[in-house]
């Protein structure tokens, strides 16, 4: 019922990270105990992450041990070289 | 030449640590103004504020108490409460979210004159799932559940009844007229969380009403020295 508080709070954290438009993969872990519904919060972040500032990421849950719930990290195409 | 690849920047922030950094900032503003805590969470129509009504009413002479209730929408429960003390009962409409979080609750109690008060109840929005996950910056949840429930909501809803302190029985007076165990009820509550105290309760009669003021009077009165006010 509150995935969508929690998927506002990661699209809040990558924003904060990286220019939201070059963001393409946000990566979340969420725990067996964390009290998180992974296929609702995967709805919602689908969601967000199609709408500006996004562009079109996508979401990748990762169910783990225990309660963690974090942004593990974000893959972001800006357009620089590869060195 | 060369290709464009995408970069990983690696994050590792937990999605909750703004909330709890501001429930931290609410906690430690609580404790130096010498106010005892307690977030309330029970199903919806479990008797959170007819409980509160009650308790402001028989303890609001001798405790300094205020409350912040949260509901999806009206301010009813703000209402049916101020009607009984005259400290302020501030009112968070979530419209539409299924709990409080910490920023709501120090918002709300900008409004609120600590220095008054030596106790604090947030009612939280009726919900057995959600709140669980917030912590607003109180000393400790109490889980109300009441007779017409059923027994088995500690194993339904573990994580609320794990993460409280204490658990109110409620609507005891009720208890000839439903097919409620209480032993039974109890039994699975301890399975999800040992440590668990329990009350039991009626709001419209008598009934425990003396054990819950005691415990609040005790709690009050338990802050340590240093942090408390003058009562009584």
């Amino acid at each position: 019922m509150h995935e969508m508080s929690i998927a506002l709070e990661v699209c809040r954290i990558a924003e904060l990270q990286a220019p939201a438009a070059q963001v393409v993969r946000v990566a979340v872990e969420v725990g067996d105990l964390a009290g998180v519904e992974v296929s609702s919060l995967e709805f919602c972040l689908e969601h967000l992450l199609k709408e500006p500032p996004f562009a079109g990421a996508t979401p990748l849950i990762t169910r783990v041990p225990g309660d963690v719930l974090r942004v593990s990290y974000l893959d972001v195409d800006d357009d620089r070289p590869d060195d | 030449m060369w290709t464009m690849t995408v970069r990983t920047i690696e994050v590792r922030e937990r999605v909750l640590a703004t909330n709890d950094q501001l429930a931290q900032g609410v906690r430690q503003r609580l404790r130096e103004a010498g106010v005892r805590t307690f977030n309330l969470v029970s199903s919806p129509g479990s008797g959170k504020t007819t409980l509160l009504e009650r308790t402001l009413a028989a303890l609001g002479g001798e405790i300094g108490i205020a409350v912040v209730t949260g509901d999806v929408q009206t301010q009813n429960d703000a209402d049916r409460l101020a009607r009984h003390t005259d400290r302020l009962v501030q009112a968070v409409i979530t419209h539409g979210a299924c709990h409080l979080d910490a920023r709501q609750v120090a918002t709300a109690l900008d409004a609120v004159d600590l220095s008054a008060i030596q106790l604090l109840f947030v009612e939280n929005v009726g919900n057995l799932v959600c709140p669980a996950a917030w912590d607003l910056g109180e000393d400790a949840k109490i889980v109300i559940l009441s007779v017409t429930e059923g027994e088995d909501k500690p194993l339904k809803y573990p994580r609320m009844f794990e993460q409280a302190r204490y658990a109110v029985l409620h609507k005891m007076d009720l208890l000839p007229y439903v097919p409620f165990e209480v032993t039974k009820a109890v039994r699975f509550a301890r399975q999800v969380n040992p440590d668990l105290e329990f009350l039991y309760t009626s709001a419209l009669t008598p009934n425990g009403m003396d054990e819950w003021y005691g415990f609040l009077r005790s709690q009050v009165r338990s802050f340590p020295i240093s942090e408390r006010k003058g009562m009584f």
